[in-house]
């Protein structure tokens, strides 16, 4: 296997994907933090703070301060009642076509079903069924 | 760096030294490069057992808490030796004590895990791959699809925060019960596109308005372009909703079993 650190490879997309070089710390904390192979170490260096930090940003709770959250960034919204951007139907003939075309129509599929057919009922944990935590295919 | 210890950087004298361990690699010459440093500017080396070798590097035992160029330092041992051949990273921090207990405690009893799971990672590399919606389209779909969110929007976007506080908890509910929907479609779309591609994945927990997906991909080299290609045409085909963000490859930090074994 080779690992470098900036493989910028062009593949035959117009340079949609975005491939940074992890060398940035928050990448490298992000790749690393919490894996690898838990060991019964003597001692264990902690990076206290930068830890705290990053853990912090992941928690998903399902609390008023979260929903506050997703409430202003609603609020932030203006595309559509203020001309800011494109009317929403013009998002969905968009979506349409490039799903006609491309190889992701579950997704806009997925998209256009939340459209039309409105919010369905709470579902705490609903996952797709393969969501288990980690698969390795050639397990024995 | 800026260590403390007063050790210099071949571990030769003064306060007790411990043994950092990067990971675990297959026993073989040359294996670990000559001249790669870790933490602390410190050599790696590796300590063999059977057909497995630890990768450490002796560092200042009195040292508990680690600094960024400890984490960069760490990365980069790890990536170094995932270019050149398998390697299993050991979780950030670990140290053991000495020779004897890298030998007794961390290799004997794990021989053969170490063994099957290096070849298991053998000719395979980790990618990061991240989703992440374009807020703005996707909370645009959320307020038009549905006529309550739609409502609370307009009702509470124009008053101050205090006058609203109960329909905007409201309003923040609805909205991240609709993008959660939304979500479990478009992951299990992306998954399906992509899994064929790879060897094995393994999710990672992500938060966020915009968030979408967050998974590990251990990727056969012999596949990688094919991956990467793929990969490009697939976040030119959703860029308009979702950005797709590509990190690696590198050392198979998701790939190693987690604490089973601990």
């Amino acid at each position: 296997m080779t690992v470098q650190q900036s493989s910028q490879r062009r593949g035959g997309g117009g340079g949609y994907l975005q491939r940074p070089a992890p060398s940035g710390l928050a990448d490298v904390i992000d790749i690393i933090l919490d894996k690898g192979i838990v060991i019964d170490a003597y001692i264990r260096v902690s990076l206290v703070g930068i830890e705290l930090l990053t853990i912090d940003a992941r928690i998903v709770i399902a609390s008023v301060d979260t929903y506050l959250r997703f409430a202003e960034a609603t609020n932030r919204l203006d595309l559509v009642e203020q001309g800011g951007g494109k009317p929403l139907d013009e998002f969905i003939g968009d979506m349409q076509e490039s799903g006609a075309s491309k190889k992701v129509g579950g997704a806009v599929r997925g998209a256009k079903k939340a459209i039309s057919g409105g919010s369905s009922d709470d579902d705490e944990e609903r996952r797709p069924a393969r969501k288990s935590s980690s698969r390795r295919r050639s397990e024995d | 760096m800026s260590s403390t210890t007063t050790t210099g950087p071949d571990g030769s004298v003064g306060t007790d030294r411990g043994f950092f361990v990067y990971g675990v690699v297959l026993a073989e010459a040359g294996r670990v490069p000559d001249g790669l440093t870790g933490v602390e500017g410190s050599p790696v080396r590796a300590v063999a057992r059977g057909p497995v070798a630890a990768v450490v590097g002796e560092i200042d035992v009195d040292r508990t808490t680690g600094r960024r160029a400890d984490l960069v330092a760490y990365s980069k041992v790890l990536d170094e030796l995932a270019g050149s051949g398998a390697v299993a990273p050991v979780q950030f921090g670990s140290v053991l004590l000495d020779e004897q207990s890298i030998d007794e405690e961390l290799l004997a009893p794990n021989e053969q895990y170490f063994a099957e799971l290096l070849a298991e990672l053998d000719g395979r590399a980790q990618f990061n791959l991240r989703a992440s919606y374009h807020e703005q389209v996707v909370l645009a779909e959320v307020v038009a699809a549905d006529p309550e969110i739609r409502r609370l929007h307009e009702l509470t976007r124009d008053l101050p925060e205090e006058a609203s506080y109960a329909d905007r908890v409201r309003l923040g509910e609805l909205v991240a019960r609709a993008l959660e929907d939304k979500r479990v479609l478009e992951v299990e779309a992306l998954l399906d596109s992509v899994l064929p591609l790879t060897a094995a994945y393994s999710l990672r927990t992500g938060a966020g308005v915009d968030h979408v997906l967050d998974v590990a991909l251990l990727v056969d080299d012999d596949r990688r372009s094919d991956f990467e290609d793929h990969l490009e045409g697939l976040a030119e085909a959703v860029h308009e909703r979702i950005a797709l963000r590509l990190l690696g490859p590198v050392a198979p930090y998701d790939f190693v079993g987690g604490d089973v074994w601990v």
